[in-house]
């Protein structure tokens, strides 16, 4: 008497089942069927660092077989939003890596693991101290740095011998770069660099260079709408020159050798950081060289070594033993440092410091000499940026973008940006 | 007393007293079965309701937990201040106030919006409604045409047609380099504060297939009777354009217009990919729900994005319900006549 209904009953459940089963099917990410460890490894950067992460992960598999890692990749920018969506949901990757702009957020809500739990997996012993410290939050060791970078001028050698120019040298300054386009420009008759005017990171150099800097120890501004006035009318003198590409290259920078000027030919000569011009090689292949950043008037260096990147491990990562392990690998082995090289950095542990550094060729050979030309003459990294600050940095080439296609003057923009700042970093 | 659902085993059992249990594979939601037992005089029964809901679960479950749940949050969140990390802590309405008070770029937002609405709706809606009257007339291959208008709809709203669209478009790009040929450099146009907004405009407008196809189905409604009459009274091609097929087309105009405008303030996609999610050059192609993901993603003030989120809501529930309003004046329904 109840069979018709269990039958009607049973087919839906079925369906029911069957749905179910289809979407779990697109799951199933942390344990493989035959018991293998199954860890997710995340990074930003380009197809290079790809390419050699990819090559440094399959060695660690060769040789600890119950270990599978799962690794995804994308540019920074994407992988910002990305990694902060998954954090906020409770499904942080394994294993990150991190900026330095992140650490105070990732470390303060708990999302990363305290490494001194698995000091024993990833002994620290042969890192820089001070290095050590960037990846500290209250005392505690939440991150490790990936390696030493450095802010730098990436230009086409070949473009400035043409043109008579020697190689600049640590302790020109920014009159210096200047008349430098100028001499340049005379040669090549088109723009000679990407416009520094829409990056809050040459500002900061700029600022330091004059003895100031971005931010004070309670996280808020520490430069005044001056001196914002004075940096963007000074890029905005070498735009309307033609030194500088103009706004409708400028406002495409994003990050990627595609995108920038320089990476599309528009332009010779741009700032970027030591290791990540790397990207350039492709365009320009051993016409590429890397010169130090303008100095101030009385030869204040404003440039700073950064922990290029760091690296962590997720606090809900059910195998944190294991991530520790793939981190020691990366950093610590000879293996691993063989296949990264310096590509995101000079090498943090000492031993592989002094190992790689002399061996170096290419292109990588000088990241690792313009690091040597600028030692001890570089003042103390600030410390870690507020939070707010990951905002800022695009608020910052969206102003330069109304002050580079002039439809505001540098005054009003900057005056706008302290307004937007303050608001940002209202604690 | 009122019928009860499923658990009753005499409404269970009624099925399959009727020997039609087969029917119970295709259960009605809600409402008094309509095929009754042996016992027509008996109060109408309930037909079983369990497998209803079980078929109907993956629907309820996914407007429920995939919207229902999201948009009571978000309402929670809009008078939060919740930066994705920290728990969110309530301010009541300071999301809302700040909104109308300190963000000139929400301004500018708004009116990049409102320009794009005002130039891609009206071009998209007339290049559709010309093409579907073209197509009407036409005599051979009209099938062809229709699929090849149409086609661009189906890919518009993806990703990678936006990255075609910048690459077109772009300084260097083919658009620029054909142009360069006739000796007309353009130097790009999604590099250009003025002409960014018009590329990603001529993006939408070129996606005119979707509303072309309803006018057609509109057109082919319209008697033929009327056009004979009109040819018979002398009334020119133009003529027989204004006074039979707009009036004749209205509702269907109204029902593109409502829709097109409800889908270009929500434009997204090809102004992120044109502008790499930034809304540059110039904020020229900031549109609302750029701006929105930026404040949400990128400054992680998911509060405030939130409050942006419900605002759009609002806004577009206004100008929908002033749409319907002026709708009364110049949208006529041909079965109104008696009235």
């Amino acid at each position: 008497m109840y069979r018709p209904r269990t039958r009607a009953f049973g087919a839906a459940a079925a369906a029911f089942a069957l749905c179910a089963a289809l979407a779990g099917c697109s799951q199933g990410a942390s344990a493989a069927g035959d018991g293998k460890v199954v860890l997710r490894f995340t990074w930003w950067g380009n197809a290079d660092r790809a390419a050699r992460t990819e090559k440094a992960v399959a060695a660690f598999e060769k040789a600890h077989p119950n270990v599978d890692i799962r690794t995804s990749y994308s540019p920074y920018e994407a992988y910002k939003q990305k990694l902060a969506t998954q954090a906020a949901g409770g499904d942080a990757p394994d294993i990150v890596q991190l900026d330095y702009r992140q650490i105070s957020q990732y470390a303060g809500s708990g999302i990363l693991l305290d490494l001194a739990e698995q000091r024993k997996a990833l002994p620290t012993g042969q890192m820089d101290k001070s290095l050590l410290r960037t990846g500290q939050f209250e005392g505690k060791q939440y991150a490790i740095p990936m390696g030493v970078g450095t802010q730098a001028l990436a230009y086409d050698k070949e473009a400035w011998r043409e043109a008579g120019v020697p190689p600049p040298r640590p302790g020109w300054t920014w009159d210096d770069l200047e008349s430098v386009l100028r001499e340049v420009k005379r040669e090549h008759d088109s723009p000679v660099m990407t416009d520094p005017g829409s990056m809050e990171d040459w500002f900061e150099v700029w600022l330091r260079s004059r003895g100031k800097r971005l931010y004070d120890e309670n996280g808020q501004v520490a430069f005044s709408e001056d001196d914002l006035t004075r940096y963007w009318t000074y890029t905005s003198k070498l735009r309307k020159e033609g030194l500088v590409s103009p706004a409708e290259g400028t406002t495409q920078l994003d990050g990627s050798v595609e995108n920038s000027p320089m990476g599309r030919k528009k332009a010779m000569a741009e700032f970027n950081w030591d290791a990540p011009s790397a990207g350039f090689e492709s365009v320009y292949g051993d016409r590429l060289a890397l010169a130090p950043m303008p100095a101030g008037e009385n030869g204040t260096m404003g440039q700073y070594y950064k922990p290029s990147m760091l690296i962590g491990i997720s606090a809900k990562s059910s195998h944190p033993r294991e991530a520790a392990r793939f981190i020691d690998f990366l950093l610590n082995s000879d293996k691993a440092a063989d296949i990264l090289t310096v590509d995101r950095g000079t090498p943090v542990n000492n031993r592989q410091r002094e190992r790689m550094l002399p061996n170096l060729t290419g292109f990588q050979k000088a990241v690792a000499d313009l690091q040597k030309s600028l030692e001890g003459k570089l003042k103390a990294p600030p410390t870690a940026p507020p939070r707010g600050d990951n905002a800022l940095q695009s608020v910052f080439q969206k102003d330069y973008d109304q002050v580079a296609f002039e439809k505001a003057s540098p005054r009003r923009m900057a005056q706008q940006f302290l307004t937007e700042a303050r608001a940002e970093l209202r604690p | 007393m009122p019928p009860t659902p499923t658990t009753s085993p005499a409404a269970a059992a009624a099925p399959g007293a009727d020997g039609a249990g087969a029917a119970a594979g295709r259960p009605r939601a809600g409402g008094p079965g309509r095929r009754l037992g042996r016992s027509g005089g008996r109060p109408p029964r309930r037909e079983p309701q369990g497998p209803a809901w079980i078929f109907l679960s993956p629907w309820v479950l996914g407007a429920a937990v995939l919207t229902l749940l999201p948009m009571a949050v978000s309402l929670y969140l809009s008078f939060t201040d919740y930066n994705l990390f920290d728990p969110p802590s309530w301010i009541g309405l300071r999301n809302y106030v700040q909104m109308f008070t300190e963000d000139p770029r929400l301004l500018r937002s708004v009116g990049n919006t409102l320009l794009y609405v005002l130039v891609a709706v009206p071009l998209q809606l007339a290049l559709a409604l010309a093409a579907a009257v073209a197509l009407k007339s036409m005599r051979r291959g009209k099938d062809f045409y229709r699929s090849a208008f149409y086609a661009p709809s189906l890919l518009g709203a993806s990703m990678s047609i936006a990255l075609v669209w910048r690459a077109l478009f772009n300084d260097g790009g083919t658009v620029d380099n054909f142009l360069s040929t006739f000796g007309v450099h353009t130097g790009g146009w999604v590099n250009r504060p003025g002409w960014a907004l018009l590329t990603v405009a001529l993006l939408t407008v070129w996606q005119f297939g979707a509303p072309m196809v309803i006018f057609l189905a509109g057109l082919q409604q319209i008697p033929g009777e009327l056009y004979e009459a009109a040819a018979v009274d002398g009334a020119g091609r133009w003529r027989q354009f204004a006074s039979i097929t707009l009036p004749m087309l209205s509702p269907v105009l109204f029902f593109n217009l409502v829709l097109q405008t409800i889908q270009a303030f929500q434009v997204f996609t090809p102004a992120f990919a044109v502008s790499g999610g930034r809304g540059g050059p110039a904020d020229s192609t900031l549109f609302y729900t750029l701006y929105l993901y930026d404040r949400g993603f990128t400054a992680s003030h998911m509060g405030y994005a939130s409050a942006m989120a419900w605002m759009l809501l609002l806004a577009i529930g206004i100008v929908t319900a002033v749409l319907f309003r002026t709708s009364r004046s110049w949208v006529f329904y041909a079965n109104e006549e008696g009235h």
